[in-house]
């Protein structure tokens, strides 16, 4: 019985996106470039597949292209940025690390702090963009690790006002994204939304400077090399989660809230990341002073839950989050529950029930 | 006069579990110095102090003087 989820995204495929999977591998799609029965056809539902997910995500269909690797797509966007490489680069501290990685590749960089909650220091961004004018801005929309939500609209008008380039990695969000007024490109996965690996959205907003980085003699915003089975999944498994969403977001926001209550009441010296009004409603991540996350998910994993964790012993890394490192929260002892839309009330009445002793048990070694 | 705790070549979270537990029995004042170069060791010592109430001031890269204060 897996029930907490698994961290990052691989929950399982929706049935009926599954089901939409195998019929197109199984009818061979056809190339939609030829001029044949079948590529036309082929080349019809990815129109409409592309005008759902746009439409789904609010955005408008000539904004956005499908990508087959996705982790590539926040890098593509900041490096096809007017002026990246010269012209600074500003971050916020707990990115993904791949986009913390594209400071390598810029001669000016700027990491702005986060607070104890994990929200961005607006103060510090203010003014690194107004000694910097005409940066490049990411800044993701929520964080993966933690739920934690950064406060976009205000971040944007500040970004706005500057002049400069605002990439938004929506990774984590997915669906549940809200775009301020203002940004210039984006980044969505559709293991957000519960679709296959191996596709995402690459959003460029209508009027945005952006101009396509790697090699091309056409003039072309994406590699175009997706996967048309695994795109037309992508986008009815998106419809699907909407749909799923609105009966459910209330029910895992109310569940969410019984394990931050129920933590904070029946065990000590732990940090909760992020505060319950700006966080995601499906993400909460828990770090137990003196506990070892390795025999802490092992021994959720005895009684039948997948949680993952953000701590070295965990990770294949040596270093621990860096994540919970710029919050300054304790990184040793650290679980992550990501809910899915099919999480049972009972499976989280049970968890809470035996999580007390599990911790006081490990606490005792 | 500080006590040593030497965690050299010990993963985290075994750096910070020994010092609790040093901590818990010492007396209050009392300073400890721990040697640790688990890369987690810095970023937790500040978690922990926060949490538990404790001082601590940074050395060196591997080396923490710890006083106990609550």
């Amino acid at each position: 019985m897996i029930t907490a989820g698994k961290y990052e995204g691989q929950h399982p495929l929706h049935p009926k996106a599954r089901q939409i999977l195998l019929d197109a591998f199984d009818q061979g799609w056809a190339d939609p470039t030829q001029i044949s029965s079948q590529g036309r056809q082929a080349e019809a539902l990815l129109v409409q597949a592309r005008e759902s997910i746009a439409k789904s995500l609010g955005l408008k269909a000539d904004e956005i292209e499908l990508w087959g690797e996705p982790e590539l797509i926040s890098p593509i966007a900041i490096w096809g940025a007017p002026g990246f490489g010269v012209s600074p680069f500003i971050y916020g501290a707990t990115e993904r690390s791949e986009i913390i990685g594209m400071r390598g590749k810029s001669k000016q960089s700027f990491e702005i702090s986060v607070d104890i909650d994990g929200a961005i220091d607006l103060e510090l961004l203010t003014q690194t963009l107004t000694l910097q004018p005409n940066s490049i801005v990411a800044i993701q929309s929520a964080n993966i690790e933690t739920g934690v939500i950064q406060n976009l609209k205000t971040i944007s008008k500040a970004v706005v006002a500057q002049n400069a380039h605002l990439h938004i990695d929506a990774t984590a969000s997915g669906a549940r994204f809200v775009k301020p007024a203002y940004w210039s490109t984006l980044h969505f996965d559709a293991r957000s939304w519960n679709g296959p690996s191996g596709v995402g959205v690459f959003a460029l907003k209508n009027g945005a400077r952006w101009s396509n980085p790697l090699p091309h003699t056409k003039p072309t915003r994406a590699p175009n090399s997706f996967s048309i089975p695994l795109a037309l999944a992508a986008a009815s498994a998106l419809e699907y989660w909407i749909a799923d969403e609105s009966a459910n977001s209330a029910r895992l926001k109310s569940l969410i809230e019984r394990v931050r209550n129920h933590v904070k009441q029946t065990i000590s010296d732990v940090d909760i990341a992020g505060n319950a009004e700006s966080t995601l409603p499906n993400i909460i991540s828990l770090s137990f002073l003196n506990v070892s996350s390795e025999q802490l998910v092992g021994a959720l994993e005895i009684e039948g839950f997948s949680v993952a964790s953000g701590s070295a012993c965990v990770a294949s890394a040596l270093e621990p989050s860096h994540v919970l490192k710029a919050m300054g929260l304790l990184t040793h002892g650290n679980m992550r529950i990501n809910l899915n839309h099919d999480v049972q009330d009972g499976e989280i009445t049970k968890l809470l029930a035996l999580l007390p002793g599990i911790i006081s048990k490990l606490r005792e070694n | 006069m500080a006590t040593e705790l030497d965690c050299r070549g010990k993963r985290c979270p075994l750096p910070i579990i020994e010092l609790s537990k040093k901590i818990k029995e010492s007396e209050l004042g009392q300073e400890v110095l721990l040697l640790s170069d688990d890369p987690a060791t810095a970023a937790d010592l500040s978690a922990w102090a926060r949490m538990t109430g404790n001082e601590f001031k940074v050395i060196s890269a591997d080396n923490f003087l710890i006083t106990k204060s609550n």
